[in-house]
């Protein structure tokens, strides 16, 4: 199964945060910046904070009642008359003297609209730096704040449209390269043109798929070569063994050589269903197929003194390749003439609807045992069965290209039962 | 019964034919296409045993020239390859029965025959299996050398099972032996002839077992499998 959840953060996330704090950054030089800047000019610290002063107070009915600003001592504040135009006599003016422990503040600024304005005339003390807070915050507001959030909106915004449009095409390439599987190694991805990044890693994916298939191709290809040439030499051997005087030693022989025929059919077998798509699926008749099996199967349980029987349950027709099917069906009667001991009979059905299963009369599955059942070249014990523990891949494998699923259950009565169920025709 | 062995191995040619002679087929041998094709045109064959991967080209070649020429010889296709969909393609070419390498010369000339026309005419007219035979001309029964009374149907089961004796015969097979003897079979016919056959057979000492497949058919078995069935 794809991962589609990754586990590092999203580009997006990325960008966004890159960006949070440059900003972050770039506000904390502002504001060093502007600090410093007042530190190295007092006087004009003092005009803000007067004017600022001047405007805290203007609306006021009664000036000199206001409250004093915080961390200011003797803090006064008059109207000095109405300002008529062309009047120089009264002017801004702003001054500090040291005095003991700080400054003293005075000055002068006008305050209403142009037809009717006062002068205002402010005086206090302050000690330390408490006093010229607002100032300092108010000009961050303004050099800082006001220009730097809308820029970072509109960056962050832009980048989000950016990032969306970079990463269509990796979506795309997402999706295709996730059903990429080992029996369909010919599929390449969609080459997307633009954004360049992408198009040179899609290519290159491309590539390295290419490489990909050559290796996959020619290892099928020699599995299946190498069986189809083994299987020349081991019915000369079989014949061969055939002409010997019968006797134990005879008997060993035969038994080693089926062991290698059943060895290299289920090689060939796995390589065929790797290399299996079913392209154009046909009605399969399961239960033609499952008689087929175990007509053909019955003459080896006979000598072993076995027995398999089969049960039509109807209505057993799916859409698939009957060949593959048949193969399906023969690997789980192996199987299960391999794994169920003594004399016990094989169960095979056909149905009910589009399904089909196998079941022994043997010990059953170990729970432990289940998830490695289908793996390949898996054994439970190493000395066992004779088998190479490819049967059930195969099965896996010819299932998988179906579409169906595989189940293995416990039944009443003990045993094992693998159901194939495949999707309705 | 002349057989025509087309196969490029030697050592494996030679032991076929041996396996073959020994169970009486007259068997030629031809080890590449051009060698069959002299073959076939110098002489008459009952049945071709084809080898697809020939040194000088593909065997179903051969297999489709012969069937272009309306030639309707019984084809049994033995081979290396068992791809997914190499029987398909055979069988589609016009192939009659198809033998995936390694196989057993028992089973081999048990297909054989099954191919044959008339397996009757040139083998002999007896079938046997353990101490059971059936004379196919006079279809008469013996066990032992003991004749055994039997009905024309039990016979024809009988025949059925004989021919491919260790291999299980499927009751649409059985009953179609018993529809060419008799038009109007009921449905439960064939098991009633069987288990008459069973009785005969035990009665006359037999030492041969008619198993029932159960949802499939029915198999004679050979006196050595049967012991180790009950076993």
């Amino acid at each position: 199964m794809p991962e589609h959840s990754g586990s590092g953060p999203s580009l997006f996330r990325q960008i966004a945060r890159r960006l949070v704090v440059f900003t972050l950054i770039f506000a904390l030089l502002d504001i060093f910046i502007v600090i410093a800047t007042y530190a190295r000019h007092p006087e004009s610290l003092t005009q803000e904070l007067l004017t600022l002063e001047a405007e805290r107070i203007a609306p006021l009915a009664d000036p000199a009642s206001a409250d004093p600003a915080p961390g200011t001592r003797n803090w006064s504040a008059r109207l000095v008359g109405p300002r008529a135009d062309g009047d120089a006599t009264l002017i801004d003016w702003t001054r500090r003297d040291r005095i003991d422990g700080g400054y003293r503040i005075s000055g002068m600024r006008p305050v209403g609209d142009d037809t009717a304005s006062h002068w205002l005339l402010i005086r206090f003390d302050t000690v330390g730096m408490r006093p010229f807070v607002p100032v300092i915050l108010d000009e961050l507001v303004e050099h800082v704040a006001l220009p730097l959030v809308p820029l970072s909106a509109l960056l962050l915004l832009f980048n989000v449209i950016s990032v969306r449009r970079v990463l269509a095409p990796l979506q795309r390439a997402e999706a295709e390269v996730d059903s990429l599987a080992p029996d369909n190694m010919a599929m390449r991805l969609t080459v997307p043109g633009e954004p360049r990044e992408v198009d040179t890693l899609v290519r290159a994916v491309n590539r390295a798929l290419a490489r990909l298939e050559t290796a996959i191709v020619t290892l099928r290809d020699f599995t299946a070569n190498a069986a189809h040439e083994l299987r020349t030499p081991l019915a000369i051997m079989q014949l061969s063994l055939e002409r010997l005087p019968d006797g134990a030693i005879k008997a060993d022989l035969q038994a080693d050589t089926d062991q290698m025929t059943r060895l290299v059919g289920q090689m060939l077998d796995l390589a065929q269903a790797d290399a299996l798509v079913v392209a154009d699926p046909v009605p399969v008749d399961l239960a033609a197929l499952g008689r087929a099996v175990v007509t053909q199967l019955s003459p080896g349980a006979f000598a072993a003194g076995r027995e398999l029987r089969f049960v039509d349950q109807g209505g057993a027709i799916i859409q698939g390749h009957a060949e593959a099917i048949f193969r399906l069906y023969r690997n789980l009667v192996d199987n299960a003439l391999a794994h169920a001991p003594g004399t016990t009979p094989i169960d095979v059905t056909a149905g009910p609807g589009p399904q089909m299963s196998v079941r022994d009369h043997g010990p059953g599955i170990a729970a432990a045992d289940l998830p490695h059942l289908f793996e390949r070249f898996w054994r439970k014990d190493r000395s066992g069965t004779g088998g190479a523990g490819l049967g059930l891949g195969i099965v896996r494998r010819l299932v998988d290209a179906h579409g169906g699923s595989i189940t293995v259950e416990s039944p009443a009565g003990g045993g094992a039962l693998f159901r194939v169920r495949f999707p309705a025709a | 019964m002349r057989l025509l062995l087309v196969e490029d191995n030697a050592r494996l040619a030679a032991l076929v034919r041996d396996g073959l002679s020994a169970q009486g087929f007259v068997v030629d041998w031809a080890a590449s296409l051009a060698g069959a094709e002299a073959a076939l045109a110098g002489s008459t064959y009952d049945l071709l045993l084809l080898d697809l991967g020939l040194p000088d080209g593909d065997g179903l070649a051969l297999l489709r020239s012969v069937r272009q020429r309306r030639d309707r010889t019984p084809i049994l296709v033995l081979t290396a390859r068992g791809g997914l969909d190499d029987r398909v393609c055979g069988l589609d070419a016009g192939a009659d029965d198809y033998l995936v390498k390694p196989f057993q010369i028992p089973e081999l000339a048990a297909r054989c025959r099954a191919l044959l026309r008339r397996p009757g005419a040139v083998l002999g007219t007896s079938l046997g299996c353990g101490n059971v035979a059936l004379d196919t001309a006079t279809r008469a029964v013996t066990v032992a050398g003991a004749p055994v009374d039997a009905s024309p149907r039990e016979v024809g089961v009988l025949e059925a099972l004989l021919r491919r004796s260790g291999h299980v015969v499927a009751k649409a097979a059985l009953e179609n032996a018993l529809y060419t003897l008799d038009a109007d079979v009921t449905a439960n016919a064939l098991e009633a002839a069987v288990s008459r056959l069973r009785k005969r057979l035990a009665a006359g000492d037999a030492d041969v077992t008619i198993r029932t497949v159960h949802g499939v058919g029915y198999a004679l078995l050979a006196p050595a499998a049967a012991d180790r069935a009950h076993a």
